[in-house]
């Protein structure tokens, strides 16, 4: 039990740690601690769809701008409030990553990783150009919401529901991925045939990892919008996805710890080239590159060498059954 | 009992008849065997039997009910397991991980139940880890658990791969070649597996096997395919002599070599 206690109280730190941030930091920190908190939820939900179910998709940019676009239009076109409008843009996000696992039944690695790629260019494209409902390339602003009675200013407000919503995404995923839908994500991901052979179903299987993903994303495309009060495309473009993608590559695919890991990897390289825009694409292509040829496991890899139970089980409790958890040594 | 019929299977590939009119039937409880030279069908036969491939014609019975056209995992759900010539477990997961997959059509949990972790989910997750070990144990490789699949040699993983079928309790389980690859020992051991998953277990079973030893010792009866086509089926002692049998396999050779010696 120490083992899963010592992760669940890494889990409570980190929270705390975030939970603290705006009590000392200047808003700059904050906003990035926000972003930081956006990107895990990203990396989270990717990693899912990636890492897990072994799914080449490319569509994760667009989710979260579906998210962006669902929550910030519904405000300004219908006046519907904050707190409807945004599970209303991640449950479009989630309903069009469901929608996704249809193709992706016939469609697998390149080919899958080209129509994703299609879609995603293609919903870029209508927030780009359907300028009478998604107010074209200059975007559109959003109202900030209000968090009364809460005594709290609407970016502290958005930071604790992100972190919120962070955390809360984060447990559910972890919980996913240990359950039989994980090892079913993972039999699907090293042997779609076999996996049939045992009863799998790849269509429902295919299909939750796409929404779930699709929600995670959606959900994080409600916080930005919220974030920045301020909704427009160039957010969601291909650098954007090779960002996403970057961090589940670097931080470790197939684990979530790493996806945590390479977000925050990520977000800190971000910022720390914030004032030399142009060489953000390069620093990421090149870090991208070092990782898929040097260390293609991640981060994660690397630290489950040095570190002793840093193994992420797909089972719940180790061991011989009835045995106390994680009481027998491992050999 | 008839536990497994085929009923006139047949399947082209592009104009070629990798199928013809196959028709047998196997027992409850019986081994049979399914032995013909390359290209005979073999696989192909396995792969319509659990789903992969839908015939263009005949039918597929399983324990007397059709399972024709049905989709590989509802097929699986109805009974019947599958091992394949090279070895199918999942790189990612460990021994014990992989045999739990094998669970999944027995364990029920949903998308909210996994999510929250529910007490009857974590109870559910309990027995099929209490199952999976057992399954290890009857197979013997209990102490491997953790171990990564990757890192089992080929006979293991061949063994853990069978173990994986079998914990889901089917009636019929196909093999594809169980014995390529293994050393006579291992072959020795393989043989008293399967005669242990049948007399244990109940299990039929349909292999496919090339080697020869394995198939006189533990076969009930024999179907020989050549072409497509069911060219004999019998007692592994009275196929072996077919003359048909013979020569689908040896042609001519067999005079030239004892005409030299």
């Amino acid at each position: 039990m120490s083992r899963l206690l010592g992760r669940r109280t890494l889990l409570a730190l980190g929270v705390a740690a975030l939970a603290a941030v705006p009590t000392f930091a200047n808003p700059y920190v904050v906003f990035v601690g926000n972003q930081l908190m956006l990107y895990v939820i990203l990396a989270v939900g990717l990693n899912i769809l990636v890492g897990y179910a072994g799914q080449l998709a490319f569509a994760n940019a667009a989710m979260f701008g579906i998210g962006a676009y669902g929550t910030g239009l519904l405000q300004v076109h219908f006046g519907v409030p904050y707190y409807a409008a945004a599970p209303a843009g991640a449950l479009l996000a989630m309903l069009i990553g469901l929608a996704m696992a249809w193709p992706a039944l016939r469609l697998s690695g390149l080919y899958l990783a080209l129509a994703t790629l299609a879609f995603a260019q293609f919903t870029l494209w209508v927030f780009l150009h359907w300028e009478s409902v998604t107010f074209g390339a200059g975007g559109f602003k959003v109202p900030p919401p209000s968090f009364a009675p809460l005594p709290l200013p609407s970016n502290l407000g958005i930071y604790y529901l992100s972190l919120l919503a962070m955390a809360a995404l984060v447990a559910i995923a972890w919980n996913v991925v240990r359950s039989r839908i994980g090892r079913a994500f993972v039999a699907i991901r090293d042997g779609e045939v076999a996996a049939q052979a045992l009863g799998i179903d790849l269509f429902r299987y295919k299909a939750i990892a796409f929404g779930m993903s699709g929600l995670y994303a959606g959900i994080a495309g409600a916080l930005h919008s919220a974030l920045l009060n301020y909704v427009s495309p160039e957010g969601f473009d291909l650098f954007q996805m090779v960002l996403h993608k970057a961090m589940i590559v670097v931080g470790g695919l197939g684990s979530l710890a790493g996806s945590v890991v390479g977000a925050t990897t990520l977000t800190l390289i971000l910022e720390a080239l914030r004032e030399f825009k142009s060489t953000q694409e390069i620093a990421f292509g090149a870090l991208l590159l070092v990782f898929v040829i040097f260390m293609p496991d991640g981060i994660v890899a690397a630290l489950k060498q040095r570190l002793q139970g840093w193994e992420e089980p797909l089972r719940r409790v180790r061991g011989r059954p009835g045995a106390a958890a994680g009481a027998e040594a491992r050999p | 009992m008839t536990m497994l019929e085929a009923r006139g299977l047949g399947i082209g590939f592009g104009g070629v008849r990798a199928l013809d009119d196959v028709s047998f039937a196997v027992r409850e409880g019986e081994i049979r065997g399914i032995i013909g030279p390359n290209g005979a069908g073999k696989t192909t036969l396995l792969n319509v039997i659990c789903g992969l491939v839908r015939p263009d014609a005949g039918e597929v019975l399983l324990a007397g009910e059709p399972i024709t056209g049905l989709k590989p995992n509802v097929i699986a759900g109805r009974g019947l397991g599958r091992t394949f010539q090279t070895s199918q477990l999942f790189r990612g997961m460990t021994v014990l991980e992989n045999l739990m997959t094998g669970l999944h059509g027995e364990t029920r949990a949903g998308l909210f139940a996994a999510a929250f972790g529910g007490r009857a989910m974590l109870a559910e997750e309990e027995r099929a880890r209490e199952k999976a070990w057992k399954a290890l144990e009857f197979v013997g490789m209990e102490r491997f658990w953790d171990r990564p699949a990757q890192a089992l040699s080929f006979g293991q993983q061949r063994v853990v791969e069978i173990a994986r079928t079998l914990i889901s309790e089917p009636k019929v389980v196909l093999l594809d070649e169980p014995a390529v690859g293994l050393s006579l020992n291992r072959l020795a051991e393989l043989d008293r597996l399967l005669r242990r998953i049948r007399d244990e277990r109940g299990v039929t079973l349909v292999m496919i096997e090339h080697v020869i030893r394995l198939v006189m010792g533990v076969c009930d009866r024999v179907t020989v395919l050549q072409g497509g086509v069911v060219i004999a089926e019998g007692t592994p002692d009275a196929v072996i002599e077919d003359a048909r049998v013979i020569e689908a396999y040896l042609g001519r050779r067999v005079d030239a070599r004892r005409r030299a010696s």
